[in-house]
């Protein structure tokens, strides 16, 4: 069957592609390959689901298999939800198919038999539209196309394809998430490395307690420094937040934090250098130094 | 003997790239090692060191990244090879897989490969399963630790909601998360002796792939913010933080 092929382990971001597949007047198909995944994604609105068997329940695991099915389906795409597996078997799937993927779009249309998608390249500075013809790949975020609401039921199908055995799954652990979620944070402080000393932080969190807010951060703190948990690291790797009132302090403002922070409503920015990007993303700005800014913004806002 | 072999991106650095007021886009040569490429060398060369091996880098680009090789060097690589295709400006995830995957054949004898999850500029995320597929070796991305034993590895990969340690066999392919290493500056004479060592230019042409893809880049600009832009500029200090904070109350963030 021609159409869209879905793959998603989130079962929310599936429904979103069906819907996508569905808009586009495409076939929607959803690959699973758990007894479980199958029975939850019957009723998406998809066309077809197909639950691959005879595996090992790893979605990495059928990259050539999936090419293949693909190929022999005469699918026009493989839609795939950008999660850490999702990424993975999208570009390996590609691979196979020795075809081209766009990673992470932030939108999808097909325009005369072309799949025309737009997505964010240098930490989202630049906007590049790409036109795709035949088969590809596509990886998309979570959130970008509305559900559509269909219960519709569709086909099951079993089919039995032959597994890559090669990576073996010995154990997994859940991860602890350290600090908060500052994607719900309405007011975020956040440093850069115009920040000395790791024990500088507290100056920020002395002005983030006076306000209500959470503690961010830049790449550099985080990934270079180490002087933060990688979750309060705000950036197009990071965590993409959207609070009322974001203060970057002694960041400088590249492309990849920009993307991470153009969601927030009023934008500040505190740094020496007047040229730096930050001040063009920003909606309010002083020029200087941040220990002598953030001590009297504590002070002023004292009693909001 | 087998190679560990990093694979890494010279770039423009994010801070060169200029967007204009009519939203045209300036981008200046690239200079530099993608940032998470660090890591991927590092990893590389503290694996080559566990598996008592060669690490060698690994790059895909123009005439001008031949620059790349002291840099990469300097960070503990023992050899660097660069293809040297023009069609490296504008190529995709695809081309630049094919070309990567058919130089690591050329190459030969490598068993393990090191990516990183993503390049600075791009950060399409694709390298590591595209050149899998394309050797077809078993791939494992996201990772944040790896341990040598004989001729398998044990990674523990970074997934949303848990670790996932797996086994594999090499020869194999995988992409690290900046998470597995600090990729510390060269010290000086690493950056000297870096000018000492072997580096092979492949030209594109000796890889025996056609450079295609079935992409077309049919508009590229830059993303303007609708902002303010509003500095506080007069008085001293204390006049211009009081100026921000009435600001900021008058906007109702509070």
């Amino acid at each position: 069957m021609a159409g869209i092929y879905i793959y998603s382990d989130k079962l929310d971001a599936a429904a979103e592609l069906v819907a996508f597949a569905k808009s586009a007047g495409k076939h929607a198909v959803v690959l699973t390959v758990s007894e479980d995944a199958a029975g939850q994604s019957v009723n998406l609105g998809a066309d077809k689901v197909y639950l691959l068997e005879c595996g090992n329940g790893r979605i990495e695991s059928y990259g050539k298999a999936i090419a293949t099915l693909l190929k022999e389906e005469d699918a026009d795409l493989f839609a795939v939800s950008s999660t850490v597996r999702g990424r993975e078997i999208a570009a390996n799937v590609a691979g196979y198919l020795d075809c081209a993927m766009v990673s992470d779009i932030r939108s999808a249309e097909f325009v005369d038999g072309k799949l025309v998608t737009v997505r964010m390249i240098y930490g989202g500075a630049v906007i590049q539209t790409e036109a795709i013809t035949g088969l590809c790949v596509m990886t998309v975020q979570t959130g970008l196309f509305d559900a559509g609401g269909s219960t519709a039921a569709a086909e099951l199908v079993k089919k039995s394809i032959q597994p890559d055995n090669r990576v073996c799954t010995s154990s997994t652990e859940p991860v602890v998430k350290e600090g908060v979620d500052l994607k719900k944070a309405d007011r975020i402080v956040s440093v850069g490395l115009g920040l000395n000393k790791k024990e500088d932080i507290q100056i920020a969190q002395d002005l983030a307690d006076v306000i209500g807010a959470e503690v961010g951060c830049s790449r550099g703190i985080a990934e270079e420094r180490r002087w933060m948990p990688e979750s309060r690291y705000i950036g197009i790797t990071g965590v993409q937040v959207k609070p009322l009132l974001y203060l970057a302090m002694g960041i400088s403002g590249q492309a990849q934090h920009i993307y991470g922070i153009k969601d927030s409503r009023i934008i500040v920015a505190v740094n020496t250098n007047e040229s730096a990007p930050i001040f063009r993303a920003a909606d309010y700005g002083i020029v200087g130094d941040m220990y002598e800014v953030i001590p009297l913004l504590t002070e002023a806002l004292k009693n909001i | 003997m087998p190679k560990v072999l990093a694979c890494y991106k010279w770039v423009v650095d994010g801070a060169d790239v200029t967007v204009k007021k009519d939203l045209s886009v300036e981008k200046r040569f690239e200079s530099k090692i993608s940032d998470y490429d660090r890591n991927a060398i590092e990893a590389a060369v503290v694996a080559a060191k566990a598996m008592g091996c060669e690490a060698i880098g690994l790059t895909f680009g123009t005439e001008r990244s031949k620059l790349s090789a002291k840099p990469a060097l300097s960070r503990g690589l023992k050899e660097a090879y660069w293809i040297n295709a023009p069609e490296a400006a504008t190529a995709d995830g695809k081309i630049t897989a094919d070309a990567l995957a058919a130089a690591i054949r050329k190459i030969g004898d490598v068993s393990l490969v090191i990516c990183s999850d993503g390049a600075s500029d791009t950060l399409a995320r694709q390298t590591a399963p595209r050149i899998g597929a394309l050797l077809d070796w078993p791939v494992v991305t996201a990772v944040t630790k790896l341990t040598i034993e004989g001729n398998r590895m044990t990674a523990t990969r970074k997934l949303e909601d848990c670790l996932e340690i797996v086994n594999v066999e090499f020869p194999v392919v995988v992409s690290v998360l900046p998470d597995i290493n600090p990729a510390p500056l060269p010290g000086l004479a690493a950056i000297m002796g870096s000018a000492k060592k072997k580096t092979t230019e492949i030209k594109g042409e000796e890889l025996g792939i056609a450079f295609s893809t079935n992409t077309e880049v049919t508009e590229v600009k830059g993303y303007a913010m609708d902002r303010k832009n509003i500095l506080f500029k007069e008085g001293e200090m204390a006049d211009k933080v009081r100026e921000l904070a009435n600001v900021l109350k008058k906007e109702g963030v509070f």
